[in-house]
C-alpha cells in the first residue's frame, strides 16, 4: 500500500492545472478553447469545423468540448468564476451576458468589430441586439435564428382525422380533447427543463397582451407580473395543463436528450411548440419522419380579444459567441482569427442551411431557396425577418438570478402548484435584480 | 462470558436454532420480499442492456432477449469508459491511501499519548463526523478556485481526505485500544520507539479495522458525485459517477446504452466485493458495533 | 486475525462500559509524550479543509458573492433575511425532515428484521450476502439514472408492461415523487443498515434467549424484550447515520428528479446547490448551508443524549 503513494503522487501532479501560469482561456501558445454545446447536427458540423481549422492553421488550434444544454449553463459559470472560463463562450447574449460583463469576464469587441467591417457585416445587423450591453458589444452573434415554432404531426393529424392544425386558441384547446379521445397526447413538452415551458408563457403574454407586457417586466416596473393580461395567459396556461393537453409524465422529460423530439418522431404526440431547430434534430434521428413530409408547422393561435400582433415571434436571435477577458493574448488572437474566418465560413453557412436551420449570415437568405428543406427554412425565416417584435427568450433576457426564479416558479405553474397571481406576486419580487 | 458468546455466536448456528429462529417468520417474510425488491430492478438491467436498441420499446421489458448484443457495451467503452475509469481509480487511492495512513497516526496517538493537544484533537475530530461534506462545498470552491486547484483530480482528492478521517480516526482508534498493554510494554522495553511501536505492532494487528475503512471510504469516494460535478469540468477528467450522468444526458433515449453504462461503472466494484467480501462484511459488523 | 475480530464486538453493549476505562486508563499511564505529532497530518488536514471551510460557510453568508466576480463582498445580515422569509426555504426544509423521518420509519424496521433475518440464516447466507450488498455497491448517480429509466412514464418498464397502474406518472406527480425519493433511498441504504443490525443481534448473548423460553416468554415477546433493548446502541448509531445521511442526500435527488417536479423534491442540499451554483447567489446559498449544519449538529446531539450517559461513555471514554 504505501509503494502506491509515490506512483499515485505522480500521476496526481500531472492531472492538475499548474500554478499561476495556468490562467484560463487555454493557456499555451496559438491555443484557444471552446465550450459548445452536444446534441447533433450542430455538434458534428461543429467537430468537423475545428478539425480543419486545426489542419490549415497547426499553430493556432483550437480545442472544443461540448456539453448538454442545461449542465453547460451551470458549468460555464463556475468555470467563469474560476477564472478557468474557456477562450470562447457559447452564450445567448441578454442578462446573462449582462452579469458577464459587469464582473468584467467578458471582452468588449465593439471596437474590433468597427475596424473588420467585414466580420460585422457577416452577419444581420438585428443580430446585434442581444449581444450589446450599455452601448458595447460583448459578443459575435453567429450560427443560426431560432424561432420558436409550433410544429404538428401531420401522420398523427390524419390518423385521428383532424383536418388542419388550430388557428385561434379555442380551436386548440378543442383540438386537445379530440386527441385524448382518440387515445394520443396532445401536445409534448420536456417539462424537466422549464425552460421549454417558458416558450408557452412567451407566446400567450404576447398574444394576449402585445410585447409590453414583457417590456415592463424587462424594464422592472413594478407589479408588471400582476398585469391583467399577464394573469390571463398563466390562467390559459393552467387551463392547458388541467385539460390534460400535455403528455404525462411532461414534467420529468428533459429536452437535452431530446426526448421530447422523439415524441413527435415516434407517434407518441400531435403536436410541439419548440425552437426551430429541432427540425434539424428530428431529421437526423427520425428517420424518414421529416423527409417522408410528416413534419408541418402553424403560428401560435391567436387569443381572441387579445391585443398581440399575430406575427410576433420569440426565440433566440441568434447564437452569441464572447471572448473571455482571462484569456492569454495569443489565445484571443486566434479566437479572432476564427471568428473572422472560420465560425461562420461559406462551408459552415452551408452546412447550417443544408440542415434545415435559419443561419444569420447575410449571404444565408439566397441559400435557402436551393435547400431540400426549403418550405420550412422560408418559412421560418419570414417568421424572423417579418415578426414586429422578436421577443428573445425570457430566461437569456433576464439576470441569471431572475431567470432562475422564473424557471422555477413556471415549473410550479405547470405542476399545479401555484395559482397564476402566487406566480405574479413571486415573480414581482424578482423584479429590477 | 464475552469471550464464550462469541465463539458461539459466532460459530455454527446449530446451537443457537432456537434463539434464531423465532423471528424467522415475519422477518423471513420479510427477507424474501426485499429480495425481490432488490432483484428485479437489478435484472431489469442486466437484461435490457443486452437488448438492441430497436427492440427496447417492442419487447417484453421483462424477458431477456432473444438477440442479446454487447452493442450497447460497446458503445459506452466507444466513449472514454477507459479513461473514467482510470480516474476514478486514481482519486480513490489517492484519497484513501493518505486517509488511512494518516487517520491511523492520529489514532494511534490519541489512544496512547497524553497530551492536552491529543485530546482536543480527539474531541475537535468527533465534532467532525457531524458535518456533512455537502454543506461546506460552497467556501471549498473559493478555496479550490485560490488554491489554483479547479479542474484537478487534486480538488476531489483533497475534501475526500479530510472528510474521510474523522471516522476513520474513531474506528481505528476503537481497535488500537484493544490491543493488550502488556505488548505495547514489551515492546517499550526493548527500546522500540513510539513511532516503530505503531507500525510493527499496532498497525498488523488491527488490520480487520485497516480493511475496514479503506473498503468504507474507498466505496464512498469511488461512488462521489458532487466534488467532481462542481470541481470539475473537463472531460477527460471526468470520474465515473459523473460520466454516467453526463452520458445518461446525451443518451437517455436509447436505454440499454444507459443501463450498460450502469452496470460498467458498477462491474469493478463488484468484482471486488465477491473477492474481499468476508472481510468487508466482518470488518463492518465489528468496526461499526462499537 | 478471527480473534481480534471476536474480541472486538464483545466490549459493546452497556455491559462493556466497565472493562473500557480500565483499559485506556493503563494505555495513557505509559510515557508516550512523543507520540502526539503523530496526530498532526490528521489534524491540519481536517482542520484546513473540513473546519475551515465550515467557518468559511459562516463568513460567506453574510457576504454577496456571484460566483462570477473574483471576490466576495461585505453585506450584512440580507441574505439571512431574505432566506428567513423565503417560503422556498422552508419548504425545503419541511421536505428534508419529512423525508428524513419517513426515511427512518421505512428503512428501520426493514433493516431490523433483515438484520435478526440474516444474522439467523445459513443456508443462503452467501447468496444473500452478495445480492442484499449489491445496491450498497452501485453508486447514486447509477441507482437513480437506472430507476429514473425504469419509471419512465412513456419508455419505461410499466409503459412497456401496459399495465395502467404501473404507469403511473412517477416522477412528475408532485406527491408520487417524494414516495418514489423514500423508496429509491431505502433501496439504496437498507442493506448497510441491515448489516448494522445484524451485527448487533449477533452480539446478544444466546443465554438471555434461553432463559426467557424457560420462562416461558413467546417469539413475539422475546423480541419486544429481550432483541430491541440490546440493540439500542446499534438502533443509535443507525439512525443517526439514517438520518444525516438523507438529510444531505444530494447526489440521488440531484440525478433523479433534480428537485422537481416544481419545488416537490427541492430539499434543503439541493435548494443550496441551485441557489449558489445556478442562480449564482453564493451568499444565500451559505445561509442554507449553515442551516444544514445546524440541524445536522443538533440531530447529532439529540439522539446522543437519547443513547443516554452509557452509550455516549463508551465512545468518549476511549478517547
Amino acid at each position: 500500500m504505501l509503494a502506491m503513494a509515490p506512483l499515485a503522487g505522480a500521476a496526481l501532479s500531472a492531472c492538475g492545472t499548474s500554478g499561476p501560469g495556468g490562467s484560463s482561456g487555454g493557456g499555451g501558445d496559438g491555443k484557444a478553447s471552446w465550450w459548445y454545446l452536444s446534441g447533433d447536427p450542430n455538434e458534428t458540423i461543429r467537430k468537423d469545423n475545428i478539425a480543419s481549422w486545426n489542419e490549415a492553421n497547426a499553430d493556432s488550434t483550437i480545442d472544443i468540448t461540448f456539453f448538454q444544454n442545461d449542465a453547460y449553463k451551470t458549468k460555464i459559470k463556475t468555470a467563469i468564476g474560476a477564472g478557468q472560463a474557456p477562450t470562447m463562450i457559447y452564450g445567448w447574449g441578454g442578462g446573462t451576458l449582462a452579469s458577464y460583463a459587469a464582473a468584467g469576464q467578458v471582452m468588449d469587441l465593439t471596437d474590433w468589430l468597427d475596424q473588420n467591417p467585414d466580420v460585422k457585416n457577416a452577419v444581420l445587423p438585428a443580430s446585434y441586439g442581444p449581444a450589446t450591453i450599455d452601448g458595447k458589444v460583448y459578443a459575435y452573434p453567429n450560427e443560426n435564428a431560432s424561432p420558436i415554432i409550433f410544429y404538428y404531426n401531420k401522420r398523427v393529424f390524419e390518423k385521428v382525422g383532424v383536418s388542419a392544425p388550430p388557428t385561434t386558441w379555442d380551436e386548440l384547446m378543442s383540438l386537445v380533447d379530440t386527441f385524448n379521445q382518440a387515445g394520443v397526447a396532445p401536445i409534448g413538452l420536456a417539462g424537466q427543463s422549464r425552460w421549454t415551458s417558458m416558450m408557452w408563457l412567451e407566446y400567450l403574454f404576447d398574444r394576449q397582451g402585445g410585447p409590453q407586457v414583457f417590456d415592463a417586466i424587462f424594464k422592472g416596473e413594478a407589479d408588471a407580473w400582476s398585469n391583467p393580461d399577464a394573469i390571463a395567459a398563466l390562467t390559459l396556461t393552467q387551463d392547458l395543463v388541467k385539460a390534460k393537453g400535455f403528455i404525462q409524465g411532461f414534467e420529468s422529460i428533459t429536452a437535452d436528450s431530446n426526448a421530447d423530439q422523439a415524441l413527435m418522431y415516434t407517434d407518441k404526440v400531435a403536436m410541439m411548440l419548440h425552437g426551430s431547430w429541432t427540425y434539424a434534430g428530428m431529421k437526423n434521428d427520425g428517420g424518414d419522419f421529416v423527409s417522408g413530409g410528416n413534419l408541418g408547422w402553424f403560428d401560435f393561435p391567436t387569443i381572441s380579444g387579445g391585443k398581440g400582433d399575430p406575427k410576433d415571434t420569440c426565440g433566440n436571435p441568434g447564437q452569441y459567441t464572447s471572448i473571455s477577458s482571462g484569456a492569454s493574448e495569443e489565445a484571443v488572437q486566434v479566437a479572432k482569427d476564427f471568428f473572422a474566418k472560420g465560425i461562420m465560413s461559406e462551408e459552415i453557412v452551408q452546412k447550417f442551411v443544408d440542415s434545415g436551420q435559419v443561419c444569420i449570415a447575410a449571404s444565408a437568405a439566397d441559400k435557402f431557396a436551393a435547400s431540400e428543406d426549403k418550405d420550412f427554412l422560408e418559412y421560418a425565416y419570414g417568421l424572423t425577418a417579418n415578426a414586429p417584435v422578436f421577443q428573445q427568450s425570457w430566461d437569456q433576457a433576464l439576470s441569471p438570478a431572475t431567470a432562475e426564479a422564473l424557471l422555477s416558479n413556471i415549473d410550479q405553474l405547470f405542476s399545479l402548484s401555484i395559482t397564476p397571481q402566487q406566480f405574479a406576486d413571486n415573480m414581482n419580487a424578482t423584479l429590477g435584480q | 462470558m464475552a469471550t464464550a458468546t462469541d465463539s458461539s455466536t459466532r460459530g455454527a448456528t446449530t446451537s443457537r436454532s432456537r434463539s434464531s429462529k423465532r423471528p424467522n417468520w415475519v422477518g423471513g417474510l420479510m427477507g424474501w420480499v426485499w429480495l425481490g425488491v432488490i432483484v428485479v430492478p437489478i435484472y431489469w438491467i442486466v437484461i435490457t442492456s443486452l437488448k438492441p436498441s430497436s427492440e427496447y420499446f417492442t419487447t417484453n421489458p421483462l424477458l431477456p432477449s432473444a438477440s442479446p448484443t454487447f452493442d450497447a457495451y460497446q458503445l459506452v467503452l466507444e466513449n472514454d469508459f477507459a479513461r473514467y475509469f482510470i480516474n476514478s481509480v486514481l482519486v480513490t487511492l489517492g484519497a484513501v491511501v493518505p486517509a488511512v495512513l494518516i487517520s491511523f497516526m492520529a489514532a494511534f496517538a490519541i489512544v496512547r499519548g497524553k497530551s492536552r493537544f491529543l485530546r482536543l484533537s480527539s474531541g475537535f475530530l468527533l465534532m467532525g463526523l457531524a458535518v456533512p461534506l455537502q454543506a461546506t462545498i460552497i467556501p471549498l470552491y473559493l478555496m479550490i478556485i485560490r488554491l489554483q486547484l479547479y479542474n484537478s483530480l487534486l480538488a476531489v482528492i483533497l475534501p475526500s481526505i479530510a472528510f474521510a478521517i474523522p471516522l476513520a480516526v474513531l474506528v481505528l482508534g476503537n481497535f488500537i485500544r484493544d490491543v493488550p498493554n502488556e505488548l505495547f510494554e514489551s515492546m517499550r522495553l526493548d527500546g522500540t520507539s513510539e513511532w516503530g511501536t505503531a507500525w510493527r505492532l499496532a498497525f498488523p494487528l488491527v488490520r480487520p479495522a485497516i480493511v475496514t475503512v479503506s473498503i468504507y471510504t474507498g466505496l464512498q469516494v469511488w461512488n462521489g458525485f458532487l466534488l467532481p460535478l462542481i470541481f470539475t469540468d473537463r472531460q477527460e477528467l471526468r470520474v465515473l459517477p459523473l460520466a454516467l450522468w453526463t452520458f445518461q444526458g446525451q443518451y437517455s433515449v436509447n436505454v440499454p446504452a444507459v443501463l450498460a453504462a450502469v452496470v460498467l461503472s458498477t462491474l469493478p466494484i463488484v468484482v471486488f466485493y465477491v473477492i474481499g467480501r468476508r472481510q468487508l462484511v466482518s470488518g463492518l459488523t465489528a468496526g461499526f458495533s462499537k | 486475525m478471527a480473534t481480534t475480530t471476536g474480541t472486538a464486538p464483545a466490549r459493546t453493549g452497556p455491559g462493556a462500559a466497565a472493562p473500557a476505562p480500565g483499559r485506556t486508563s493503563e494505555h495513557r499511564s505509559t510515557k508516550t509524550g512523543s507520540v502526539a505529532w503523530m496526530a498532526i497530518p490528521a489534524v491540519a488536514f481536517f482542520a484546513f479543509f473540513g473546519a475551515v471551510p465550515l467557518v468559511g460557510v459562516f463568513v460567506l453568508s453574510f457576504m454577496q458573492w456571484d460566483g462570477l466576480s473574483p471576490s466576495p463582498t461585505w453585506l450584512g445580515l440580507g441574505n439571512w433575511t431574505s432566506i428567513l422569509t423565503d417560503p422556498v426555504m422552508w419548504r425545503a426544509m419541511g421536505l428534508t425532515f419529512g423525508i428524513m423521518i419517513f426515511s427512518w420509519l421505512v428503512q428501520t424496521p426493514i433493516s431490523l428484521l433483515l438484520g435478526v433475518f440474516t444474522a439467523g440464516t445459513q443456508k443462503y447466507r452467501a447468496v444473500l450476502a452478495v445480492l442484499y450488498f449489491l445496491p450498497l455497491l452501485m453508486s447514486a448517480a447509477a441507482i437513480s439514472i437506472a430507476f429514473k429509466a425504469l419509471l419512465d412514464p412513456n419508455f419505461g418498464l410499466a409503459a412497456s408492461l401496459g399495465v395502467p397502474w404501473l404507469a403511473l406518472n412517477w416522477l412528475g406527480d408532485p406527491t408520487l415523487v417524494l414516495f418514489v425519493v423514500i423508496f429509491v433511498l431505502s433501496w439504496m441504504y437498507v442493506p448497510f443498515h441491515s448489516l448494522l443490525y445484524q451485527g448487533g443481534v449477533q452480539q446478544i448473548p444466546k443465554q438471555m434467549y434461553e432463559a426467557a423460553s424457560i420462562d416461558g416468554a413467546g417469539t413475539v415477546r422475546q423480541f419486544f424484550s429481550i432483541t430491541l433493548p440490546q440493540l439500542k446502541y446499534t438502533i443509535i448509531t443507525s439512525s443517526t447515520l439514517m438520518v444525516v445521511g438523507s438529510m444531505t442526500a444530494f447526489d440521488l435527488i440531484f440525478v433523479l428528479t433534480g428537485g422537481g417536479p416544481g419545488n416537490s423534491t427541492r430539499v434543503l442540499a439541493l435548494d443550496m446547490y441551485l441557489r449558489a451554483f445556478r442562480a449564482n447567489q453564493m451568499g444565500p446559498g451559505s445561509v442554507i448551508a449553515c442551516l444544514i449544519v445546524l440541524i445536522g449538529l443538533g440531530l447529532a446531539l439529540f439522539l446522543r443524549r437519547l443513547g443516554g450517559k452509557d452509550a455516549n461513555s463508551s465512545q468518549m471514554e476511549g478517547l
